[in-house]
């Protein structure tokens, strides 16, 4: 152990991560190998598993819904998210701490409540029903609004941290050398800000595609997103192969998207914290 | 250098005891478990008060040697997790006595009751793997409200599935014991006595007439809550969830035309070390006196033939088999329902979220 290490120029302090990864591996990797070994058969191979997602008539139209209203999510988490964000650097130390609260505030709110809450804004009768005469509440549209209001701090505090670490100065450079303000903040500002916005869409968007409490209460079953089709795989067919096959797909394409939105977006490394210069040096 | 040891301590500390957690606890409490205590699901909430309250409470005072842990919700998934990992902790579930029947002998303990005179309770009462444990009738109802006129409000299984007649949003429990199967069928012309087995084509059908204003309730308690906030306007809901909205000052009219029941039921889960404690219960909630309690707390109709509950008013307006209801009743066939389970379900789920 001690040479493998040597050997890898590790120091031992990296020994620190023996608590998390054995954490992880105990209540992440192992279910995880357990759920997709059951996935491919248990004792002989199938694919069967597989093949039924494909060929149910649901499962496709589910996973696709699921993705869309989780786009949907994330546009309007980062229409909304980025000027607050963008707000939250220009003001004084004072309103940028509220600022910080008004967000954080439904963050430390209990999910249910929040969801309860939307339930009687959105339901009919209720307020949004009086003033503009529709119900969104058992329909895709409340599902995507309620689930944006919830993950709308996943989206401000990366894009916070990114922003706050622009150098303004360079807007002003921009300026300084004729630079119309709106080009400048395209070519400066916006170049500089990408990091936070993709690690604001990776979160907000694979958080979405995993969300079950909301669609369950605010959705109908004619408006099921994936969660709510692997409970009901798992708790009711007590289906763990097809579930867990499911469950596969699911993270396979959150890691397709995620890895792709990296390569588009630059470095992993400004995952919602702005890379130091030190830390680019030691890459 | 001080910190270095500390994080070393800790880091110690975590992995140790999450070695312990990972390898001997589980096994552990299974040792400490004091004989004659069973751990008992049901489905939370008030609903598992009322059962501590009405069953658990006298059946202790009888049995000096029993005593109960109660848990929530009951979850027959979590019960394949145990029995397949081989650390059963339940000991009795409430289930729906097909989800016993379908896993008997795999998840669930086939069992020997004695003691019950099968003349005293109701058909499909015990059964392989389960006991029955109170019946749940679904009967159809309105929002008194919305059909003010009594002449002019709805009146049959048809009417529910007539949208020009009675518009209104609607509101079905996808719950397979409440219905949602039998309704359509009855309202497009079966007869009760020849439902089953369902013709699942018919029933999906049916119920695309209405899909667009109907409100699926994944469970009672959505559908219950759907109706006292007057999110829907017609609904099939079951009759302890009726009861607590009368109770409520919601006026509902309930609609005596047909109605479906179904029997809930305990079952126990293989391997419980507890089965014979657990069949002794479940024989005594067969009986006479847990019948009459539940049925006065629920106002579900009573196991037991021999039962004579006191009724309260609002339960008497949801009393199935009592002198309110002037339709006919169809009890739900559990056999055919384990049979066909995972794949009725299966198709009314792919209809619903296709």
């Amino acid at each position: 152990m001690t040479a493998w290490i040597k050997r890898q120029r590790l120091s031992p302090l990296w020994l620190l991560l023996l608590p998390a990864l054995g954490l992880l591996t105990a209540i992440l990797l192992i279910p995880l190998a357990q759920s997709f070994v059951r996935s491919i058969g248990e004792s002989a191979w199938t694919s069967q598993h597989y093949e039924n997602l494909f060929t149910d008539g649901v499962t496709l139209t589910v996973l696709w819904r699921t993705a869309w209203i989780s786009a949907v999510v994330t546009v309007v988490t980062l229409a909304c998210g980025y000027p607050y964000a963008y707000l939250m650097t220009r003001v004084g130390p004072r309103m940028r701490g509220l600022l910080l609260v008004l967000v954080l505030i439904p963050f430390w709110t209990s999910v249910m409540a929040r969801n309860f809450a939307w339930i009687l804004i959105l339901q009919r009768d209720g307020p949004v029903d009086d003033f503009f005469g529709v119900v969104f509440y058992g329909t895709a549209t409340g599902v995507t609004i309620a689930m944006s209001q919830v993950l709308l701090p996943f989206m401000v505090l990366p894009l916070y941290s990114a922003l706050s670490g622009i150098d303004r100065r360079l807007l002003l450079a921009a300026r300084g050398l004729g630079s119309h303000p709106v080009k400048a903040f395209w070519k400066v500002y916006w170049p500089l800000s990408r990091g936070g916005v993709v690690a604001g869409v990776i979160l907000v968007f694979t958080l979405a595609l995993g969300f079950y409490v909301t669609p369950a209460l605010l959705g109908s079953p004619q408006q099921s997103l994936v969660a709510q089709l692997l409970a009901q795989r798992t708790t009711q067919l007590l289906d763990f192969a097809g579930a867990g096959a499911l469950g596969m797909v699911v993270l396979v394409v959150t890691l397709v998207l995620v890895a792709w939105a990296n390569r588009v977006g630059g470095k992993v490394s400004s995952l919602g914290i702005v890379p130091t210069t030190s830390a680019k040096e030691e890459e | 250098m001080a910190t270095k040891r500390t994080l070393g301590i800790i880091s110690t500390i975590v992995s140790a005891s999450l070695l312990a957690a990972c390898g001997g606890g589980s096994g552990g409490s299974d040792n400490t478990k004091a004989d004659g205590q069973l751990t008992f699901v049901a489905y939370g909430g008030d609903g598992q008060k009322t059962m501590e309250e009405v069953w658990q409470k006298p059946y202790m005072e009888k049995n000096s040697d029993i005593s109960f842990v109660n848990t929530s919700p009951t979850d027959v998934a979590q019960v394949k997790a145990q029995v397949e990992a081989g650390q059963v902790k339940w000991d009795i579930i409430a289930t729906a006595p097909a989800a016993a029947e379908q896993n008997c002998g795999t998840l669930f303990e086939p069992l020997e009751i004695t003691g019950v005179d099968p003349e005293d309770v109701v058909d499909q009462a015990i059964g392989k793997c389960y006991t029955g444990n109170f019946i749940n009738a679904t009967p159809m109802a309105y929002r008194t409200e919305a059909f003010p006129d009594p002449d002019k409000a709805p009146k049959t299984i048809e009417d529910f599935f007539d949208l020009e007649k009675f518009p209104g949003n609607r509101g079905m429990i996808t719950n397979l014991q409440n219905g949602i199967l039998e309704y359509p069928l009855l309202a497009d012309g079966v007869a009760p006595d020849d439902l089953y087995p369902l013709d699942m084509d018919r029933t999906l059908e049916k119920l695309e007439t209405i899909r667009d204003v109907t409100t699926f309730a994944p469970n009672v308690g959505a559908l219950q809550q759907a109706v006292g906030s007057g999110q829907v306007d017609i609904f099939t809901l079951s009759d302890s969830r009726i009861k607590p909205l009368l109770e409520d000052g919601v006026d509902i009219t309930v609609v005596w035309d047909v109605t479906v029941t179904s029997i809930n039921g305990f079952a126990v889960p293989k391997g419980s070390p507890e089965k014979k404690n657990a069949e002794e219960f479940m024989a005594w909630v067969l009986g006479p006196e847990a019948s009459a309690n539940i049925s006065e707390a629920h106002g579900t109709a009573p196991i037991s033939k021999v039962a004579k509950p006191n009724l309260s008013e609002e339960a008497k307006k949801v009393e199935v088999y009592g002198p309110v209801n002037t339709g006919e009743t169809v009890l739900q066939n559990i056999d055919w329902y384990a049979k066909n389970f995972n794949e009725v379900t299966t198709e009314l789920q792919n209809w619903l979220a296709g």
